[in-house]
């Protein structure tokens, strides 16, 4: 069964059709780029000022991009490969992904390691149960995201009003959701988060004291990979 | 020049038919790849799979929208459609933020934020390919203790980095004392942690009583003054 099974999620078939959908999102975010880049023109930012934007925004993306790559080695020995590629480069997230495919395997009554061993059938429900978990918010942002983006930028038109604040306390409300849970999971995930943040303050420090502009770009990047890289550091030690 | 309302429009436009694309192509594959080998589903097994998945996840993917539209503005679409949001694009659109001082709720934020997102989700979608096409290459280095250990601690680095930026205003508006705001709800949330369970894995679902919850607090400290707004007479980033 095993065999087939792998012949089957790895066919020409799946492979061709992720392709699709994928080259898809790739002209579409080229396209959202395009008009970005066009209209930033036209506000007044200089070519120079939206290369670091491009230059910054990609070196910081290619670590957390990694882990993302990771969680495609832990689907792909259970749901093949074009299966998986499809699911983690579009919607979704790596963690909802590696739930989702287990969540829906339990559900059957299989865990997911056995999945080759039960069918096709199978597969396929993982696939459906997979998409339309993750399609709610696309249907929400289909019909009502119109609406919800001119809300917002109503609330951000009175510069004195409640709504830039609460624009802002946004992003204070996912801070005060994340940080109790890291601060209490472990001391590695503590010292990941303070070597990180001793990262970007030194960094900052540096491009201030001894104006080196360009590296401002780069501190995102910087910040992540010493602190993932301390996590390993941290472990061995501690954990 | 066209006006802010026009390029809005555009967007939405652009972003909507991106989204019902995606939508028909994203349930095509399955379908199509059921229909071929004759392996579709019943409705009956389909629910039986999917009925715990969808209790957990569809609040919290309906809630997103509305928790995040206001922190990616028009780049909400691309940032949807590309999926990764807490772990890629929030840090992503913070950083390109801050790189420009621009202010939340402005066009400039919202330009800068889509080309931020959309260049983020090509370099995203073109490492994934690659690491499709040399998955058994790389199989001995990415499945390593090392690699694996440094993966699982991706979040906590990344709100590390962000931590810093995250509490100070960025463009021509401080919002002064913002930092109030999140501190009945961290404390009621660290007492949840230590008292009761760690919430790492119920993040996504914490969200949805939690922004509200922040927001509220920022609406009694800002009627009591204790938040308030600062306009810096300086021209942004530009």
């Amino acid at each position: 069964m095993n065999d087939t099974f792998f012949s089957i999620v790895n066919s020409g078939l799946l492979y061709i059709m992720v392709g699709i959908v994928i080259a898809f999102v790739v002209f579409l975010s080229l396209v959202f780029a395009k008009k970005a880049w066009k209209r930033a023109i036209e506000l007044g930012y200089t070519k120079d000022q939206l290369l670091t934007v491009i230059k910054s925004t990609s070196i910081a993306t290619i670590v957390p991009s990694l882990a993302i790559v990771i969680g495609l080695f832990a689907l792909a020995p259970v749901l093949g490969n074009p299966w998986p590629w499809l699911r983690l480069s579009v919607l979704g997230s790596v963690t909802y992904e590696l739930m989702a495919a287990d969540m829906a395997a339990s559900s059957m009554g299989v865990p997911l390691t056995d999945l080759p061993t039960v069918g096709i059938d199978a597969f396929v429900n993982i696939m459906f149960v997979m998409t339309v978990g993750i399609s709610a918010g696309l249907f929400v942002l289909l019909f009502f995201g119109e609406k919800i983006q001119k809300g917002i930028g109503s609330m951000g038109k009175n510069k004195q009003s409640f709504g830039i604040v609460a624009l802002e306390c946004f992003m204070i409300g996912l801070l005060a959701t994340f940080l109790p849970a890291f601060f209490t999971k472990g001391i590695v995930s503590v010292l990941t988060f303070f070597t990180s943040t001793v990262i970007t303050i030194s960094m900052g420090l540096i491009v201030l004291k001894y104006k080196i502009s360009w590296l401002k770009d780069f501190i995102l990047a910087f910040a992540l990979i010493g602190g993932m890289a301390s996590s390993v550091l941290w472990t061995g030690l501690l954990g | 020049m066209k006006s802010r309302e026009k390029f809005s429009k555009e967007m939405n436009n652009l972003g909507r038919l991106g989204v019902l694309a995606m939508i028909i192509l994203l349930f095509a594959v399955p379908t199509i790849f059921g229909l071929y080998h004759n392996a579709f589903p019943t409705f009956g097994e389909f629910i039986k799979a999917a009925s715990g998945l969808l209790v957990l996840f569809v609040p919290i993917a309906i809630s997103e929208v509305f928790i995040y539209t206001p922190i990616f503005g028009s780049a909400t679409y691309i940032t949807f459609i590309t999926g990764n949001i807490m772990n890629l694009k929030v840090p992503i659109a913070q950083n390109a933020q801050e790189l420009m001082n621009t202010t939340k709720g402005t066009e400039e934020s919202d330009v800068i934020t889509t080309l931020a997102i959309s260049v983020s989700a090509i370099v995203t979608i073109t490492l994934i390919a690659l690491g499709v096409l040399l998955l058994v290459p790389l199989e001995p280095i990415m499945t390593s203790s090392a690699v694996s250990t440094a993966s699982a601690y991706v979040l906590p680095a990344l709100f590390g980095a962000l931590v810093v930026g995250l509490l100070r205003s960025t463009g021509e508006i401080r919002v002064k004392g913002k930092v109030k705001a999140g501190i009945v709800p961290f404390i009621l949330l660290f007492l949840v942690n230590i008292f009761v369970m760690n919430t790492y894995d119920y993040s996504g679902i914490l969200l949805i009583p939690m922004i509200p919850l922040t927001v509220f607090f920022a609406w009694i400290l800002f009627k009591k003054k204790q938040i308030t707004i600062e306009i810096i007479e300086r021209e942004v980033s530009k």
